[in-house]
């Protein structure tokens, strides 16, 4: 009899719950959020989320010092000149007045106005201190250059806002880089699996029959599995290097390939490369889980069919693939979605190179996020690659009849 | 037959990388690169990986993460399976669900936020990159406890209940010794989860001291250079432990893996 969930219970649940809660299903929040700014953490301007605009009093501050300082600095230098001491010290007050002024505004959000106002008095004091250098020329000065670019800093004090809605997602479809990425991915996905399928159904076949050594099949099966992905592809690397890997040269013998430097060096070859290192280090765990599949078939079913004169072929086609395809579309299921989001692999094994040859989904949407610091679009990209991976799901789910809800 | 050519298959690479970390550089560069034995053998790669490449302090990282990041999986999943293989409740197939879809989404989903939380409390290269570990761990953990549990007869938990132990009682003194080699199971598969993690690590514990084994030997490769006899070096170093558990464990490891993909 199994009862209903009292309260002391359902605080078995709790620690799961706040863990997941945390950890998986706020940060896939926060990244749907991301999605919907441009938002660039090396952009001062934009390095916060904000629906409206604004002030930076630090980054205000600062530059307004820089200002008041260079024209005292430059008054001094035009202290011969009476007339334009004079101008000097009145743009130092307008200095002093613009200073007074906007150091009462808050850091955080402003409203439009208050904005406004901020950029118009930046942009009438910037004009007059341009007027005055061009009024006065005099060689002394030594601010005359940077003023100009200190007014710039001035500017970015004031973001606005960086909400940019679902223009982020239609850049999507003008994004060439991210369309090759998309084919490098499922190419890699298809063949590689499909691969790995073919094979591991035959080794699964071949170790449901063997009586010895099945305890060292296993073993040599499991190691390329339990051996980090990031250790094993540069140690492939190694292997496909074109002057010195074994495997690269090894190929080059066979006639496989046209030079060892291919393997690396050349989109296809850097692709294939990927590819048979993903085969080598999942095709056990494959067969390892469609094993287990065939040994929960009744052996009865083999023997009264071969009683019925069933062939070798006819039984494969009729009992074992039927009654394989539970266990076959799980394993598969999630051999798919692996590979989809591949990222370690091709990661240390090339890179995404050369030329961005083998850049898929997850190595593109890093770049974005980490080496151009853009989390607005990189998690525009991710949001792409949850949605394929959402029609994966489905489509082995409910079209194919993939069981994957075993408990319950 | 077929054994031996899968065997010579899958064990080729370790069998080159094990010949090439005994090999001088002049031998693993140049027209002495392909040959089987080395003409003087070094343990030069050995001695310069454990002298000042890190490699000792990345792997403590390693065992101290994946052992912290087993223990509290393990605590929370028993936990939550023990509830859910044993008690009605209404959002049940909905926990279900979602422990699947987390399982299925892309990690890099969380990268970015998780980021930027660990950037504002300061925890970035520590041991607290235990808790995003979570995300790839914990479904596959919940997982496979749900489904031992499932195998453990309910008569054995009534007829304590009959006797008034109190449910935590029971799941502690009568459950977790019969759920013990689950528990064992899931520990182990969870570990090996732990230990091969290289995305989270590589994004939030980049300074060396605080670096993973993958990612310290992802490292080895400079810009300019790649040290092959190193790597070659550092790559036997890690593989062996991992080589035993798999020798010692592989019944265990492999009945971890198909729980949940097979349905009995």
């Amino acid at each position: 009899m199994i009862k209903k969930l009292t309260f002391r219970q359902f605080l078995f649940l709790v620690p799961l719950l706040i863990i997941i809660a945390v950890f998986s299903i706020w940060p896939i929040l926060t990244s749907f959020t991301y999605s919907f700014f441009d938002y660039q953490l090396n952009n001062i301007q934009k390095s916060q989320l904000s629906f409206s605009g604004t002030f930076s009093k630090k980054q205000f501050e600062e530059n307004s010092e820089y200002v008041k300082l260079f024209l005292s600095d430059d008054a001094n230098a035009a202290a011969g000149n009476a007339k334009a001491e004079q101008a000097f010290q009145e743009a130092l007050a307008d200095a002093e007045n613009y200073c007074e002024t906007f150091s009462g505004f808050p850091s955080g959000k402003i409203s439009a106005s208050q904005s406004k106002e901020f950029t118009n008095s930046t942009e009438a004091l910037r004009l007059k201190v341009k007027q005055l250098y061009l009024n006065f020329p005099n060689e002394k000065y030594a601010n005359q250059e940077s003023l100009p670019m200190i007014f710039e800093e001035l500017n970015k004090a004031i973001s606005p806002s960086n909400f940019t809605g679902l223009s982020g997602y239609r850049m999507i479809f003008g994004d060439q880089r991210l369309f090759d990425a998309l084919g490098h991915t499922v190419y890699f996905t298809l063949i590689s699996v499909a691969i790995e399928f073919l094979l591991g159904l035959g080794l699964a076949l071949i170790m449901n029959k063997a009586v010895r050594g099945i305890g060292l099949i296993r073993a040599g099966a499991l190691i390329p599995w339990a051996i980090p992905t990031a250790v094993s592809a540069l140690m492939w690397s190694y292997l496909y290097d074109g002057s010195n890997g074994i495997i690269a040269h090894i190929f080059a013998e066979l006639g496989l390939i046209s030079s060892s430097e291919t393997m690396l060096l050349t989109g296809p070859g850097a692709m294939w490369a990927a590819i048979l290192t993903d085969v080598w280090k999942t095709t056990p765990y494959m067969a390892l889980l469609l094993l287990a599949g065939l040994q929960v078939i009744d052996k009865g079913l083999y023997e009264s069919s071969a009683i019925d004169g069933a062939n070798r072929i006819q039984t494969f086609f009729k009992i074992t693939l039927p009654l394989l395809k539970p266990s076959i579309l799980v394993a598969v299921l999630f051999r798919t979605l692996d590979a989809f989001r591949v990222y370690d692999l091709i990661a240390v094994l090339t890179g995404g190179g050369p030329g961005g040859a083998t850049e898929t989904l997850s190595v593109y949407a890093y770049k974005t996020m980490f080496s151009q610091m853009n989390f607005g679009y990189g998690s525009v990209i991710v949001m792409f690659m949850f949605v394929c991976v959402l029609i994966i799901a489905t489509l082995f789910i409910k079209v194919l009849g993939a069981n994957v809800m075993t408990s319950d | 037959m077929v054994t031996a050519v899968f065997l010579v298959v899958i064990l080729f690479p370790f069998f080159w990388i094990l010949i090439t970390s005994f090999k001088p550089s002049n031998e693993i560069f140049g027209s002495g690169a392909f040959q089987l034995l080395s003409q003087a053998p070094t343990l030069n790669n050995y001695s310069s990986i454990f002298n000042g490449k890190n490699i000792l302090s990345s792997i403590k990282n390693s065992l101290m993460i994946s052992l912290i990041t087993t223990l509290y999986v393990i605590v929370v999943s028993t936990l939550a399976a023990y509830a859910i293989s044993r008690f009605h409740f209404r959002f049940k197939n909905f926990l279900l669900g979602l422990i699947l879809v987390i399982s299925m989404f892309p990690q890099m989903i969380i990268v970015g936020p998780i980021f930027n939380l660990f950037t504002l409390l300061h925890w970035t290269n520590s041991y607290f990159i235990v808790l995003p570990y979570s995300t790839i761990t914990i479904p596959m953990a919940v997982w496979i406890m749900v489904a031992h549990f499932g195998h453990i007869p309910l008569s054995i938990e009534e007829s304590a209940k009959i006797d008034g132990a109190d449910p935590f009682l029971i799941l502690w003194k009568i459950v977790f010794p019969l759920a013990a080699p689950g528990v064992f199971t899931t520990a182990i598969v969870t570990f090996i989860a732990a230990w091969n993690e290289y995305l989270l690590t590589a994004t939030l514990n980049t300074e060396i001291p605080m670096q993973t084994v993958p990612v310290a030997i992802s490292f080895l490769r400079t810009q300019f250079s790649i040290l092959w006899g190193e790597v070659s070096a550092a790559t036997v170093v890690v593989t062996i432990p991992t080589i035993i558990i798999v020798l010692l464990f592989q019944k265990r490891i492999v009945s971890g893996l198909v729980s949940g993909a097979v349905k009995e």
